[in-house]
C-alpha cells in the first residue's frame, strides 16, 4: 500500500513539475483570467455597479485603459446589450506606470496582478424580476518581459438578479384639522 | 508470484520520468512551433506580401542574399528596442548582401504602420502581414526573427528580445553562405 502510495505521489510530482512555467515567451495559458462575479442583485429601476474581477498571470502585463502610446491597445470591456438591462458607465482602475527589462527608460501604464472593472448596470422599471446572464469580452494585449502576444479577447458573463422595488412608503393623507368634527 | 516492492518504485520512477520528459517536449512543441525541428534548416516558406509604398516583395527575388525576416507589431515594446539596431545592421551589412526585411502583424492599418516606421527611421521594407504567412512560420509571440542564408534556408530562428549580439552573430552566419546569385539585386519597397 506505501508503495502505492509512493508511486502516486511521484507521477503527481513529476507531472506537476512538468507543467511549471517555462519562462518568458513559452507560456501558452491565457495572461488574463476572469474570476466569475458573485451573483448582482439588483432592484428594477435602479442603478447598481457590478465589479469583474481580472487577474494577469504573473511575468505579464497588460495595458491599461489608457496607454501612454496610440500605439499600444488599451484593455477595454465590451458588454452586450440586453433588452431589459440597460448597461452604463463602465470603470476601469488606474493603470501602474512600469518600466520592463525590454526598455527601462520607457514607462508603460498597466495593469498587472488582480484588477477590477466596475460594470454599471440599470434594470429598466419594467423588466421581469429573475436572474438574467450579461456576457461581454475583455479585449487586452498581454506582454511579458521580452516579448509580446496578439490582442486576445476574453469572454466574460456575470449574473445579474432583477427584484422588484420595494413598494413606496405610503404618506398617511393630510389631516385636516376639522376632519373630526 | 511476489513483488519486490523496491522493483515497482523503480519501475514507477522510470514511468515518472519519461512522463516528465514527454509533457516538457510537448510544452516546448507546442511553445516553440515546430520551428526549431522542422523549419530551421529547410527552406524558408515562400509568401509576396505588399510593403508601405505599395509594391509586393517576394522572398524568394532575395535569394543570393542573407535575409532577416522580423516579424513585429507596433504595439510591441519589445520589438521598438530591436528597430535602431536592425537600421544599422541594415545600413553596416547591407552593402555585403544582406537584406532585413519587417513583417509587420499588427491590426494598426497601413497608415498608422507607416507613421510608426517613418518615427522609428526605418531604412527596410515593411510588408503588410497575413495570417498565412505568420503561420507558416509559426508565429505566436512578437517579436520572432527568422535568419535566412544566401541559398533560402532557415538557419536561425530567435523569438522575443534578443541582444543586439544575437544578431550580428546570427547575420555573419546567414552571410557566409558561398551562394550569392543575386547578390546586389535592388530590394522592391527599400
Amino acid at each position: 500500500m506505501k508503495i502505492v502510495l509512493a508511486t502516486a505521489l511521484l507521477l503527481l510530482a513529476t507531472t506537476a513539475l512538468a507543467q511549471e512555467d517555462l519562462g518568458p515567451g513559452q507560456a501558452q495559458g491565457p495572461a488574463v483570467k476572469f474570476a466569475s462575479a458573485a451573483v448582482a442583485t439588483v432592484v428594477q429601476g435602479k442603478p447598481t455597479t457590478v465589479p469583474l474581477s481580472f487577474r494577469v498571470a504573473s511575468g505579464y502585463h497588460i495595458n491599461s485603459n489608457v496607454p501612454k502610446s496610440e500605439f499600444l491597445i488599451p484593455t477595454a470591456l465590451k458588454v452586450e446589450a440586453n433588452t431589459d438591462i440597460v448597461i452604463g458607465k463602465i470603470t476601469y482602475p488606474e493603470g501602474q506606470d512600469m518600466s520592463f527589462p525590454f526598455d527601462p527608460d520607457e514607462k508603460l501604464n498597466v495593469y498587472t496582478g488582480d484588477f477590477k472593472v466596475d460594470v454599471l448596470v440599470r434594470p429598466m422599471h419594467t423588466a421581469q424580476t429573475g436572474k438574467y446572464i450579461i456576457r461581454g469580452t475583455l479585449k487586452y494585449q498581454a506582454c511579458d518581459n521580452a516579448a509580446c502576444y496578439p490582442p486576445k479577447q476574453l469572454p466574460i458573463s456575470f449574473d445579474v438578479k432583477i427584484v422588484k422595488a420595494p413598494p413606496a412608503a405610503r404618506k398617511n393623507p393630510a389631516q385636516s384639522p376639522n376632519a373630526h368634527q | 508470484m511476489k513483488r519486490n516492492p523496491l522493483v515497482l518504485f523503480f519501475i514507477a520512477a522510470i514511468v515518472a520520468a519519461m512522463l516528465f520528459a514527454g509533457i516538457r517536449m510537448s510544452r516546448n512543441a507546442r511553445a516553440n512551433g515546430p520551428a526549431k525541428g522542422q523549419l530551421v534548416g529547410e527552406l524558408a516558406p515562400d509568401f509576396e506580401l505588399p510593403s508601405l509604398d505599395g509594391k509586393n516583395l517576394k522572398l524568394s527575388d532575395l535569394r543570393g542574399k542573407a535575409v532577416l525576416l522580423n516579424f513585429w507589431a507596433t504595439y510591441c515594446g519589445p520589438c521598438k528596442v530591436e528597430m535602431p539596431w536592425f537600421v544599422e545592421l541594415q545600413k553596416e551589412y547591407g552593402p555585403q548582401g544582406f537584406q532585413i526585411v519587417g513583417v509587420a502583424n499588427d491590426d494598426a492599418s497601413t497608415e498608422e504602420i507607416a507613421k510608426f516606421a517613418k518615427d522609428m527611421g526605418i531604412n527596410y521594407p515593411i510588408l503588410i502581414g497575413k495570417d498565412a504567412v505568420s503561420d507558416a512560420y509559426k508565429v505566436s509571440v512578437l517579436p520572432t526573427s527568422f535568419f535566412v542564408d544566401r541559398d533560402g534556408k532557415l538557419i536561425y530562428r530567435e523569438f522575443g528580445l534578443q541582444s543586439r549580439s544575437v544578431f550580428v552573430d546570427h547575420i555573419k552566419k546567414a552571410m557566409a553562405t558561398a551562394t550569392a546569385t543575386k547578390q546586389g539585386q535592388a530590394v522592391p519597397g527599400s
